[in-house]
């Protein structure tokens, strides 16, 4: 186990390098650049050709890429174009509220959906079932934003209960980090919660119909022993791969929640990155994603040893 | 709740011996509603502290290097300059205590007002100005003039600066105090040593509100403390100019990219001012009695349908008329900003409207029915046969948005064959730096806006220029034009000004160095408990307070 875990963490180092090349190469022929935004839009085109040599943009694509490469081999990111603020900083100032948000979401979508799922399974054909499925459909229809605007006008604006946006560090008190995170947190987690609600309900429902689920009736095992001790476990492998494809999807629906609720977090430093065509900020935001996806997926196939004994790596 | 999670009375398995017990569960969720409907929350802050939504987000702080008018805007609160324009646009000392001039205006001396310190301690020096003034004379298209006639700086003291030219600059004052970007700013010299082609990094001005750095998170907010040793002017505040008394110790610019997010800021008291709400959503703000809404920039902007001269069919003079004798301003305008009429008005000048060289003389050709027909015949005589018109088109910015919409469709009606290239205003940025031809990846229209505080004279307005090679994109070239430039930097009184412009208006109607667009305005939204607002080309933070 131990030497597999090694290896998976080594494997990252290519799939990075891949990701690496792969990002930088997209900047590189994505047209638009930062020196024509520095500028503003009342500079003359000999200003703006100044600024593109002066920021080195006019260097070979070779000789940017092997700087770039060199400097994050030795852990530097870079610094900002615009703000000259250490890529590094900028992702350590964004850290806390994007996984504020994604820990909230999970904890949320996870804590019901999963009982969601295993009911409607449970109770398949009744007003339960078509209920949680209803409502995972119009997760997987109803747009972020729309979900969030409709949010933050009800219990923000018309009922006052919480802020419409912004965010407060947990190390100001719980209470209003949580307040700020609620409303994101369930625009963001009705996807996820519907992705999770219809795995859950379809594995559960081909578990609930094997030989060892009736052995276990015949043998006068109660319903929620069956549904949460037998049946669950036995149906965990697959809810378990959603959850980390799902985080992909999740990753995405930051970057639209962080904006809607303006959450200073890495969502919003990446959009207004590409929007600045910021590139080390891009390259060095992406690069950290990737890292944190594969993390999750390593963490995923780790988790199947758990729930079923008969994998081993 | 809390405990009652933590005892594990409010979820556990259903197969375990702690099951969830329904009373359990509905005590636990009335705790919740109680929890959330027992108090609202309270957003009130301190009378000392102004929350305030800008019209972008900051991505830096130079407005020496760039030309943003949100880089501006903080800017002017951090550094000032030796003299500042007022609210027309007459300039008064002050950075400086005044100045001599010759007769001839070749020899200007500058100095400075006693007890000025940067926000690190240091005295405010000669050398910081003339090193300030160096780095402004590369970037700006006065100080580029001014330059080009410079013999010498000289500092005979720490409170002295001389400018010595051989040509006459009778217009120096409106450049080193005018509020359009690039402004020239007064840094310490190690800043202002920077190269004027990149960004500054370091942020110590002697302005009347420090930045502050440490809490700076680029794309969210941006915080700027009152800086104690500042000594306001005795003179009242106008724009640029006067005493900048600071009611605040903290101005906390708060970065909303959503336009709804922000409206509903505003209306929930999170915010005390937001710089410029999109006209869709000012009804709403109208409807709220916490707010007050109204017209922010006097100056406004004006819309441009900029035409690439370099290649056909667009070379040829007669086919940029045909374009403006089709160009219906109130379609554009209604487009851009709805039918608010308070909000826009058509605009037959490359002048701003209100202000002293505004002039309609030469712009016939955008007034009265639009000729579809003659506009057609002309582009016939022009040698136009249907090649594709590139039209940029920035989407992801609505003014260019509806703009563009407007123009395809335009174009067509006068028989032109539109290709219309969506893009985003970073791509538009590249694009229209192409001269290339535009089947080769150039462009024949693209669209913008200037502000009109940029366009009330010749100075700031770089897109009047036409200068050819050299001119903004486009590059339409005029000699007509240009002697107008010429005539209105060498003007010694308004008379003379306001001559000048007539003939400028005249030779880029003729030339059609752009296509204006119309003339259009913009809301502000503050907080009935904030007070002192005024209207400006920028927003005026000094003289503001909150109850």
């Amino acid at each position: 186990m131990f030497a597999y875990i090694i290896r998976r963490v080594l494997a990252t180092v290519p799939v990075m390098a891949i990701v690496a090349l792969l990002v930088f190469s997209l900047l590189y022929i994505a047209p638009g650049d930062p020196a024509t935004i520095i500028a503003g839009d009342q500079a003359s085109p000999a200003d703006i050709e100044h600024i593109r040599v002066s920021l080195g943009l006019d260097r070979p694509f070779l000789v940017r890429f092997g700087s770039w490469v060199w400097d994050v081999v030795h852990g530097d990111l870079g610094k900002s174009i615009f703000t000259n603020l250490p890529v590094t900083h900028m992702i350590a100032q964004r850290i806390e509220p994007t996984v504020s948000l994604m820990l909230i979401t999970l904890v949320l979508s996870l804590a019901l959906a999963i009982p969601l799922g295993v009911v409607a399974a449970w109770k398949q054909g009744s007003w339960i079932d078509r209920f949680a499925m209803v409502l995972s459909t119009a997760g997987f229809s109803v747009p972020v934003f729309v979900i969030g605007y409709v949010l933050a006008y009800v219990f923000g604006l018309t009922l006052e209960w919480v802020p419409v946006q912004g965010y407060t560090p947990i190390s100001e008190g719980i209470w209003p980090w949580f307040q700020n995170l609620i409303m994101p947190s369930i625009a963001l987690g009705l996807i996820y919660m519907a992705l999770i609600a219809r795995i859950t309900r379809a594995t559960m429902l081909e578990v609930l119909s094997q030989d060892y689920v009736r052995t276990a009736r015949a043998k006068g095992v109660g319903q929620r022993g069956i549904l949460f001790v037998h049946a669950l476990k036995n149906a965990a492998v697959p809810i378990i791969t959603i959850i980390g494809i799902g985080f992909a999807a999740l990753i995405g629906g930051a970057v639209v929640t962080e904006s809607v609720f303006a959450i200073p977090g890495l969502g919003r430093l990446t959009v207004d990155a590409i929007l600045r065509r910021d590139y080390p900020v891009i390259q060095g935001v992406v690069l950290m994603f990737s890292f944190v996806y594969v993390l999750v997926n390593l963490g995923v196939d780790l988790l199947y040893t758990l729930f079923d004994p008969r994998i081993r790596y | 709740m809390l405990a009652s999670l933590r005892h594990g009375s409010f979820w556990q398995p259903l197969g375990g011996s702690n099951i969830m017990k329904r009373r359990t569960f509905l005590g636990s969720t009335a705790a919740l509603g109680a929890t959330l409907a027992a108090p609202r929350i309270s957003f009130a802050q301190s009378s000392r502290v102004l929350r305030f939504v800008p019209q972008a987000n900051l991505s830096s702080l130079d407005a020496v290097a760039g030309t943003q008018y949100v880089v501006r805007n903080a800017a002017v609160m951090i550094w000032e300059t030796l003299y500042g324009v007022d609210s027309n646009f007459v300039p008064h000392p002050q950075m400086a205590e005044g100045h001599t001039v010759n007769a001839d205006f070749t020899d200007w001396t500058f100095k400075l007002r006693e007890g000025l310190t940067w926000h690190d301690g240091e005295k405010v020096t000669s050398r910081d100005v003339v090193a300030s003034i160096s780095r402004w004379m590369v970037r700006d298209t006065m100080g580029q003039r001014m330059k080009a006639s410079l013999d010498a700086f000289e500092t005979p003291d720490d409170r002295t600066v001389r400018i010595r030219l051989n040509k006459p600059f009778p217009k120096m004052l409106f450049a080193i105090g005018k509020s359009n970007a690039p402004v020239c700013l007064i840094m310490p010299e190690r800043i202002a040593k920077t190269d004027p082609f990149q960004l500054i990094k370091e942020y110590v001005g002697s302005g009347p509100m420090k930045f502050n750095a440490a809490e700076w998170v680029p794309g969210s907010k941006a915080i700027f403390e009152k800086f104690g040793a500042y000594q306001p002017r005795a003179e009242k505040a106008d724009w640029l100019s006067g005493g900048k008394v600071m009611n605040f110790d903290r101005i906390e610019w708060m970065i909303i990219p959503d336009a709804a997010t922000a409206g509903a800021a505003l209306q929930n008291g999170e915010v005390d001012w937001w710089e410029n709400p999109i006209s869709d959503l000012v009804p709403l703000l109208r409807k709220s009695a916490k707010l007050n809404v109204d017209i922010g920039d006097p100056l406004g902007n004006i819309g441009s349908l900029r035409i690439n001269h370099l290649h056909p069919p667009f070379n040829d003079p007669r086919a940029r008329r045909a374009v403006l004798m089709a160009l219906s301003q109130t379609d554009y305008m209604q487009a851009v900003v709805g039918d608010d009429t308070n909000l826009w008005k058509t605009c037959p000048s490359f002048f701003t409207p209100g202000t002293a060289l505004y002039t309609e003389e030469g712009g016939e050709i955008l007034k009265g029915k639009r000729d579809y027909e003659g506009a057609k015949k002309l582009l016939k005589e022009a040698g136009y046969n249907g090649e594709k018109i590139r039209l940029i088109v920035a989407t992801d910015v609505g003014i260019t948005k509806a703009e563009g919409d407007v123009t395809a469709d335009m174009l067509a009606k006068i028989g032109m064959n539109v290709d219309y290239v969506a893009t985003d205003w970073g791509t538009t940025g590249t694009i229209r730096a192409k001269k290339d031809a535009p089947s080769a990846g150039g462009w024949n229209i693209f669209h913008t806006w200037h502000a009109g505080a940029d366009c009330i004279n010749p100075a700031p307005y770089t897109a009047l220029d036409a200068g050819g090679d050299k001119a903004w994109f486009g590059w339409p070239k005029s000699d007509a034009v240009q002697k107008g430039i010429a005539d209105w930097y060498a003007a010694p009184d308004l008379a003379a000004e306001k001559k000048a412009a007539v003939d400028i208006n005249k030779a880029s109607f003729d030339n059609v160095t752009y296509g204006p667009t119309g003339f259009f305005l913009q809301y502000t939204s503050w907080n009935k408990n904030v007070s002192g607002v005024v209207k400006s080309p920028f927003p005026v933070f000094w003289g503001v307070s909150k109850s």
